[in-house]
């Protein structure tokens, strides 16, 4: 598979008279493939919607390199644009205008066939109220409108800021199954995302990202199994002697109210042996496997902590970020590991 | 052409837009209305007594002007209550700009060859304001709604998006100003044809109109560029609305109390009003005393000095091109967060 886009060594730092400098983007490194269905996650600050605007050329990087199909942006974006529909962070839209107008003055001003607007509108769900003022649509219309300018073009890559930004759990299924359809028509597809189950459920690969670092890229499923600790969840009558016959096996144990979560066992065999040898049957034997949330908090250390309120924007200078944890990137091998 | 169609579209959807073309039009109805109801053809007799008032205030410049060439001529005494200037030319009918007309003394009759010109100059004032406000307006909301962003999405040339969206914004209110004049002088023409008189409008009349015509549309489209270029460097519509207040308040009425009190002179050549008036008619005379205080001829010295057109178009040209030039430089390179 070719590079759709590649970013490697990206670095971008803000200067405000009122924070002084703020390094968002030190030396992120990302590759998507064609046909892939990616997600890209960090937590707020971290520097995604910093690295998409660079990518889209609305923020100049301060170093480091980018192409999309292959072409160099921002320099050279202008060539590929056309074939990149993209929304950054909750677009904003003229309330004035209708949906319909809205999007015909996009396609006017990028060449594409007014026919579109109603195709497009017809896709994101917004066909009964595309002639209604921007400005009465709900924040989840606004969203699906966003969404429609991105597809008017009929775009190769789509890149997509935060898509289920106030949609409801209705319109959230919806804008998966859209994906999900775009991903099966060939369109490659760049998601980023709070929504860690959404990502799950959606994306075939992934990059995290923090403090501006990637620290984690690869297929989804690969990115988790670095992170399987092979515990299994054990429901057995007379559990504290389970417990001890485990340990015993070489097996790290902990009870959880009449629960054992056993630790360390490849397959799960060495548990049923274990304890049906002597006698103890075992009722529910369950994998423990990591989600895509519990390894982002690790990833990322934003785990809630029991006391202490998270602080946005969190580690950013050079040298405060956690340090590059995992890659398996299997696919990329083109330079750009951490 | 594909985005200039676009954006002029978008230009001619704003509110504001659509809002101050509403507000010009009821500006015009209102004067046209009262301009109608406060006027009316001349009758024969109305118009004979006005000649008549005519040849007599003219009868009266000569009497002044024979009475000071016997004053000078030591022909007969100064009286006490009289004046007379060093020059008696100044009292020559034969040399006056303007004479009495026949206008002048008619009451309650709406002469277009009289009125003309203010009327033009209420229309540019307005222009001036349209193009300035939607200037800073389009830009500065399009940058702050996220619209440039979309945009640039969809074309990520930035220059040609600003040179484009100023481009069609010159263009717009070019089109808009040149319809605006066509309309309001027709209406108003056709006013004093009917409801009025004509009055004169032979020799330079229709030249002078329309030379005050096209600066007056120079000056509005340096007006809307300037609006655009204020709002793209502070982002913001009321970054435009700020600097003018700011500029008003600031040096146009702050600087100049100071430099009075500093006794320097030549204030109002430091002043962008006096460029914008020079530019506007033609020229405009200033009155100094501290021009006097030295230099040769300083017994002759009247004070007074003038500023044409074209150092006034220079500095008009100079502060527009700047700015824009500026506010290309810096979109060119802005974050667009």
């Amino acid at each position: 598979m070719s590079a759709v886009i590649e970013i490697e060594g990206l670095r971008k730092t803000f200067h405000t008279l009122r924070r002084g400098r703020r390094v968002a983007v030190d030396g992120f490194d990302m590759v998507v493939e064609a046909g892939q269905v990616h997600g890209f996650l960090g937590p707020n600050g971290s520097g995604k919607t910093t690295t998409l605007r660079a990518l889209l050329g609305l923020v100049r990087p301060d170093d480091g390199r980018m192409s999309v199909f292959g072409v160099p942006t921002p320099e050279e974006l202008a060539r590929v644009a056309g074939r990149v529909g993209a929304i950054v962070e909750s677009p904003q839209f003229f309330g004035n205008f209708t949906g319909h107008r809205t999007l015909r003055l996009l396609a006017v001003a990028g060449g594409v066939p007014t026919s579109r607007v109603d195709e497009v509108l017809e896709q994101v769900g917004l066909r009964e109220r595309g002639d209604d003022r921007v400005k009465g649509y709900s924040l989840g219309m606004k969203q699906r409108l966003a969404v429609a300018s991105a597809l008017l073009k009929d775009p190769e890559l789509l890149i997509l800021d935060e898509p289920a930004n106030g949609l409801d759990p209705a319109g959230i299924r919806e804008m998966r199954d859209l994906v999900r359809s775009l991903a099966a028509s060939g369109v490659t597809v760049l998601i980023s995302s709070h929504i860690l189950a959404e990502i799950q459920l959606i994306c075939d690969h992934v990059t995290i990202i923090s403090g501006g670092r990637r620290v984690a890229a690869g297929r989804v499923d690969e990115v988790l199994a670095g992170f399987d600790q092979h515990e299994w969840q054990v429901d057995v009558a007379g559990p504290e002697r389970a417990a001890a016959l485990l340990r015993e096996a070489g097996l790290s144990v902990t009870d959880h109210q009449g629960l054992l979560v056993v630790g360390g066992a490849r397959e799960p065999e060495l548990i049923s042996r274990t304890l049906g040898e002597q006698g103890l049957w075992v009722r529910e034997l369950t994998p423990i496997r990591p989600d895509l949330e519990s390894v982002f908090l690790e990833l990322t250390g934003t785990a809630p902590h029991p006391t202490l309120p998270r602080q946005v924007g969190g580690p950013a200078l050079p040298g405060e970020g956690p340090e590059p944890m995992i890659d398996l990137d299997a696919t990329a091998g083109r330079g750009v590991d951490a | 052409m594909k985005l200039v169609r676009a954006e002029v579209e978008r230009l001619l959807a704003r509110r504001f837009v659509q809002l101050m073309v509403v507000l010009l039009g009821f500006a015009f109805v209102v004067t046209t209305v009262t301009t109608v109801l406060g006027s009316h053809q001349p009758s024969a007799g109305e118009v004979a007594e006005a000649r008549a008032q005519v040849a007599e205030a003219i009868r009266g410049l000569e009497v002044e002007h024979q009475r000071c060439l016997r004053i000078k001529a030591g022909e007969i005494p100064l009286d006490e209550a009289g004046y007379v200037p060093a020059d008696c030319s100044e009292l020559d009918p034969v040399l006056q700009e303007r004479l009495p007309v026949v206008a002048d003394y008619l009451s309650g009759v709406f002469v277009f060859g009289q009125q003309a010109e203010p009327l033009l100059y209420f229309l540019i004032a307005f222009l001036l304001l349209f193009g300035f406000l939607v200037g800073a307006s389009y830009i500065g909301a399009d940058i702050t709604s996220g619209g440039v962003v979309n945009l640039l999405l969809w074309r990520p040339r930035r220059l040609t998006v600003l040179g484009t969206k100023l481009g069609a914004l010159t263009g717009v209110v070019a089109v808009l100003s040149v319809a605006a004049t066509v309309v309001y002088l027709g209406t108003f023409w056709l006013i004093g044809q009917t409801a009025g008189l004509p009055g004169r409008m032979e020799g330079p009349f229709w030249q002078n109109l329309g030379a005050i015509w096209g600066r007056g549309v120079a000056l509005v489209l340096l007006a809307s560029a300037l609006g655009f270029g204020i709002a793209t460097l502070g982002r913001h519509t009321s970054a435009a609305l700020g600097a003018v207040a700011a500029y008003a308040v600031v040096w146009e009425l702050g600087a100049r109390v100071v430099f009075e009190i500093l006794d320097v002179a030549r204030v109002d050549q430091l002043m962008l009003s006096t460029y914008v008036g020079a530019w506007l008619t033609g020229r405009v005379e200033l009155y100094d005393d501290q021009v006097c205080t030295d230099g040769p001829g300083f017994g002759l010295c009247t004070g007074s000095y003038t500023i044409t057109w074209v150092p006034a178009l220079l500095v008009l040209l100079a502060l527009v091109g700047a700015v824009t030039v500026s506010a290309f430089a810096v979109f060119r390179r802005r974050d667009l967060i």
